[in-house]
């Protein structure tokens, strides 16, 4: 870089200015929820600003598991999460792998299909899916997401897709000359080979579902209704009045599970925003 | 190797094949058409445990209560669903509604025009625990001949407990601190002199509002309405309430003008300065000068807070003639189409009739539905017999009822109040200009809501 | 066609693969393209059903249902009404208000997640001690689940017990701003900025590496400073990545619900709260229609003409791309 070393030590001073600026942005609502987690509701809703608690009140958090059945809420999301991803992710790598590696007449028409899915807002399919679904009794049920799994997901197979072209065309001529059918050679050859992509895709899916509050608000009750939904009124006194720092304690416990996946698979997240982000 | 790749192909086409066999099979059953109600008259003997669904709030139908009456009904099984009206139109939309409901009486007269409601009259002819004598007044939410005359006819349901809601509870240290005389308890007031007072007890600190000076229950601001102008013999609606009129009608702008000037002097929470919890909460806390609440309210009133310096008064009056019900009447109703209407029955009459009844009697968070229950109301504390007293004196003033608009649901005029009731006390939209937007919007709703039923 | 499965199944394909390209010479299809075409159909074929009967069904449905008074209840008696749920959407001045309010947040919103995400980017790409450590302190916010985003703010921006408040309140007592009622649309701005910077600034760092170091070094060393380098190196090659994310952006926030939904206080426990006025956004106001009016025709019309608008938006946002985005010309990248 041209320039004075002291105009380059102002340009660094300045940037990690702004990237310091921009960090306090990003952490102090984070610290805001931990701290205010840990004081009494009293202390919470005094017209005296207290940063700290007085005493850390450590109750809140088992209170979480104690005042209504915490742990039935997370085992529905969870099983909401599992059943999705598993399917989402069989669906969306079967036809991403399809679309790759298989020639057929029509592939072109439906990848297009696919890619023209993307624009149309899920809101416009949900509703009516509401509907149908009241009609026949589904709702209140976990089948929407099981469906919803089968079906796949555009971006996932697009993701895959991505992924499996750029394997080289002799493996299934390899493959094919030992009489492989294209079952055999996805599950044997492809699939095992697909570690970073599955291991995305099927992160992505189960934090989608993990956060999901529309659906489960929509299609669900309340004695089957997932985490997300149910932690923001759970935490309540006889009266309806809300303990937020119970809520929050909550949410603190809620929000570990998504945090916990974003730091075991972040290379592959990353990567998977930056193959969608970049390419069109 | 050859064993292992058969194993795992054969595996996956099973669990497809399983999975779309038990979707077809759930698909399949929900569908049936609704089956004809069974006859009303002496219970037929079940032959094998019959599922009752029960939309409850869980905090008043609790697990206990569950174990209980399956117990002493091991012929029947409960399941309870947490009320949320949008799930209870997608079970009806798919002819499978929950046979007993949680409603309140805003909800009725449209569940009663889409014919959601069964007629309950033989049933509680032939009971022994809900005799039609002894009834409390409350219960005429639940009685009606058409839509839009209730207050009397065939019983559709029956209310769990109640109060008289347009009682009034003040906080003493309130008045005290802003000098204003605290009323005398055996007489009713104005609504005008209780706006007077509540301006005078507001009290602001910077952009916070730290008490109220008269809040109207949670802001029903339509129901009240609708009393007060019942008093008068108005109305909002038109006769046959295909039509509400607020512009043109002096008497609803009178009473609509009153809600907006509290609500501008900050002396009732609005949509500038709401309440960060509910005003009960606030109230406890000592943040409000005089609380509309029924006497459901005096069992929590009394706070480390404001312990001792709580008075109840009775209901005041707009234009000079007392009317004092009760404006939710919260309830049960069993559904038209309900599957199993004697072991529905069954548990509606254990429910407001049995053990539940009486616990909720001897609580004190309300009057009971059967006037025989009366005497169990809890009397102990100052402030219980105080309150008491009130409300034996309001008793005479409960027996009509606020008919509510069949063709839109229950909260639709509460909803647009608040949504340009908004935009009003920011000065964006003038008062006139408000109630016209009201009025055309709740006239659409009408509309709609007469075109739909057939 | 089936004659050759023996032999394949006892893995002497050459012989089919032979006899398929003589197939291939007399008819249209050989055995091996068949067997491609069945496979393709099978691995695609639960994408298929999904799309047919989660996507094609119920957007005719919704059709269907747009055009009648249907109201959950009514099946037996529904009517139809024509094209009235549409003229009436186009008419109504609270639709109109609605979508007022959403392209407002639309050009609040994008232009300011573009710039400061590609800002720190640019940041960020310089040698910056500690970059893994800002971009997962940046990125984390997108993993956080909205419920729990919106509890953390309703406590930041709270009106009485809020830390903003709080702190201003020790500069200025009895400080109460009301960010969620009366600063709604900046307040969720400024949530949507904490959410959404993370993943930006993750692109654009990705594209701005992507640009090869030797066009920036030719460029110095043809006399250009470093903003000239910026203006006419860097940018024009970061316009593909832009455009793209300008696209996503645009469609994201004209559909954007759920924060202020989640915002308004007693909220969370069904759809039919109401957020603050300055951000009654075109989906709230559609909801509101659903599962407050049991007004389905109309609010599914009113979904179908925000999905017309928005591809009417992205279209001739993409006629916008001859005057400003450069694609390699290596690689003719056209968008479908």
């Amino acid at each position: 870089m041209t320039g004075k070393p002291s105009s380059r030590t102002t340009q660094q001073a300045l940037t990690y200015l702004i990237l310091g600026i921009a960090t306090t942005f990003i952490l102090m609502p984070e610290v805001w929820l931990l701290v205010t987690s840990l004081k009494k509701n009293t202390e919470y809703l005094s017209p005296q600003f207290t940063f700290l608690p007085a005493v850390p009140q450590w109750e809140n958090y088992v209170q979480v598991f104690t005042m209504i059945p915490f742990l039935n809420y997370v085992r529905n999301s969870l099983v909401l999460g599992v059943t999705f991803t598993t399917l989402c992710v069989m669906s969306s790598s079967l036809a991403g792998y399809a679309f790759a590696r298989i020639q057929a007449p029509g592939k072109n028409f439906f990848f297009s299909i696919v890619i023209a899915l993307l624009m149309i807002p899920a809101i416009v399919t949900v509703i009516p899916q509401f509907v149908i679904f009241s009609q026949v009794g589904l709702t209140g049920t976990y089948w929407p997401w099981v469906l919803w799994g089968i079906g796949g997901s555009s971006f996932h197979i697009f993701l895959f897709r991505q992924f499996f072209a750029n394997f080289p065309r002799e493996l299934e001529e390899a493959a094919e000359l030992d009489g492989c059918g294209p079952f055999r050679i996805f599950l044997e050859i492809f699939l095992p080979n697909a570690q970073p992509v599955l291991a995305t895709s099927a992160i992505l899916n189960f934090m989608w579902v993990w956060s999901d509050w529309f659906n489960p608000i929509i299609f669900l009750s309340d004695a089957n209704t997932t985490l997300a939904v149910k932690l923001n009124y759970a935490y309540v006194t006889p009266q309806g009045q809300q303990l937020t720092p119970i809520v929050l304690a909550a949410c603190v416990l809620y929000v570990m599970v998504p945090v916990v996946m974003f730091f075991l698979g972040q290379k592959h997240i990353l990567q998977g925003i930056v193959t969608s982000g970049l390419k069109g | 190797m050859a064993t292992r790749k058969i194993t795992r192909r054969e595996m996956l086409k099973l669990s497809g094949t399983a999975a779309l066999g038990t979707l077809l099979a759930a698909c399949a059953t929900p569908a049936s058409p609704p089956q004809a109600p069974a006859s009303t008259s002496a219970p037929a003997v079940a032959s094998g445990p019959v599922k009752i669904s029960v939309m409850h709030d869980p905090k008043e139908f609790t697990e206990d209560m569950i174990k209980q009456f399956e117990a002493a009904n091991p012929n029947i099984k409960l399941e309870v669903i947490k009320t949320d009206m949008t799930r209870f139109y997608a079970m009806a939309a798919a002819g499978n509604p929950p046979d007993v409901v949680r409603v309140q009486a805003p909800d009725l007269p449209q569940l009663l025009s889409r014919k959601l409601l069964k007629d309950l009259t033989p049933y509680f002819q032939g009971s022994s625990l809900l005799k039609p004598d002894d009834l409390a007044p409350a219960n005429n939410y639940y009685k009606a001949k058409s839509p839009t005359q209730f207050g009397d006819g065939p019983i559709y349901g029956m209310v769990k407990d109640w109060s008289p809601d347009f009682t009034l509870f003040i906080y003493t240290a309130a008045f005290e601190e802003a000098k204003v005389p605290v009323p005398d308890a055996t007489k009713s007031l104005t609504y005008d002199e209780l706006a007077d007072m509540g301006k005078k007890l507001t009290k602001v600190q910077g952009d916070k509002v730290i008490r109220w000076g008269f809040d109207l229950a949670d802001g029903w601001i339509d129901r009240i309405w609708m009393n007060m102008l019942a008093e008068k013999g108005a109305s909002l609606f038109s006769a046959d309430y295909k039509k509400i009129n607020l512009v043109n009608n002096d008497e609803a702008r009178k009473a609509a003008k009153y809600f907006f000037d509290l609500q501008k002097a900050n002396a009732m929470a609005n949509p500038l300065n709401p309440s960060t919890d509910w005003i009960g909460a606030d109230f406890t806390k000592g943040m409000v000068g005089i609380i509309q609440y029924g006497y459901w309210f005096s069992a929590m009133a009394e706070s480390d807070v404001t312990k001792g310096k709580v008075v109840m008064l009775p209901s005041p009056t707009w234009a000079g003639k007392r009317r004092g019900p009760t404006m939710t009447a919260t309830g049960t109703v069993i559904s038209a189409k309900t599957k199993n209407p004697d072991a529905a029955w069954k548990l509606f009459e254990w429910y407001h009739g049995g053990a539940p009844s009486v616990e909720r009697a001897k609580g004190g968070w309300g009057v009971p539905g059967l006037k025989s229950q009366y005497a169990m109301i809890p009397t102990d504390s100052p402030f219980q017999k105080q309150a008491r007293a009130i409300l034996d004196a309001e008793l005479p003033y409960t027996n009509d009822v606020i008919q509510f608009n069949p063709y839109i649901s229950g909260d639709t005029v509460y909803n647009l109040w608040n949504k340009y009731v908004e935009q009003a006390l920011r000065g964006s939209l003038s008062f006139d200009d408000m109630l016209k937007k009201i009025e055309a919007e709740a006239n659409t709703a009408i509309q709609e809501g007469a075109d739909r039923i057939v | 066609m089936d004659i050759h499965l023996p032999l394949v199944q006892k893995g002497r394909s050459v012989r089919t693969q032979q006899s398929a390209a003589n197939t291939q010479a007399r008819k249209g299809m050989s055995p091996r393209a068949w067997r491609q075409a069945r496979a393709f159909y099978l691995f695609i074929s639960p994408w298929l059903l999904g799309f047919i009967f989660l996507s094609i069904v119920p957007l005719l449905v919704g059709l269907l249902i747009s055009f009648s008074n249907y109201d959950g209840l009514n099946l037996m008696e529904v009517k139809s009404v024509g094209l009235r749920n549409y003229a009436r959407a186009l008419g109504d001045t609270e639709t109109q208000y609605a979508l007022q309010r959403t392209a407002l947040w639309t050009l609040l919103n994008v232009p300011l997640w573009l710039a400061i995400s590609f800002g720190l980017a640019m940041l960020m790409n310089q040698k910056v001690k500690g970059r893994g450590f800002f971009r997962t302190i940046f990125y984390l916010p997108s993993a956080v689940p909205v419920v729990a985003i919106v509890w953390i703010w309703k406590i930041f921006l709270d009106k009485n017990y809020g830390m903003v408040n709080g702190l201003l309140g020790l500069i200025r007592p009895g400080t109460a701003l009301p960010w969620l009622t009366d600063y709604a649309l900046q307040s969720l701005t400024a949530i949507s900025l904490w959410t959404g910077l993370g993943s930006g600034m993750v692109i654009f760092l990705a594209g701005l590496q992507g640009i090869p170091t030797e066009l920036e070094e030719a460029a110095r060393i043809d006399g250009a400073n470093g903003l000239q380098v910026w203006r006419h190196v860097t940018l024009p090659l970061m316009t593909p990545v832009l455009f793209f994310q300008l696209v996503l952006a645009i469609i994201t926030s004209m559909q954007a619900y759920v924060v202020p939904m989640l915002i308004s206080p007693g909220s969370g426990q069904n759809l039919s709260n109401l957020p603050p006025r300055g951000v009654y956004l075109y989906m709230i106001h559609t909801f509101q229609q659903i599962f407050v009016f049991r007004r389905f025709g109309y609010g599914i019309a009113m979904l179908w003409l925000l999905f017309i608008l928005i591809i009417v938006l992205t279209f001739l946002v993409f006629r916008t791309q001859r005057y400003w985005v450069y694609y390699e010309t290596e690689t003719e990248e056209k968008k479908a």
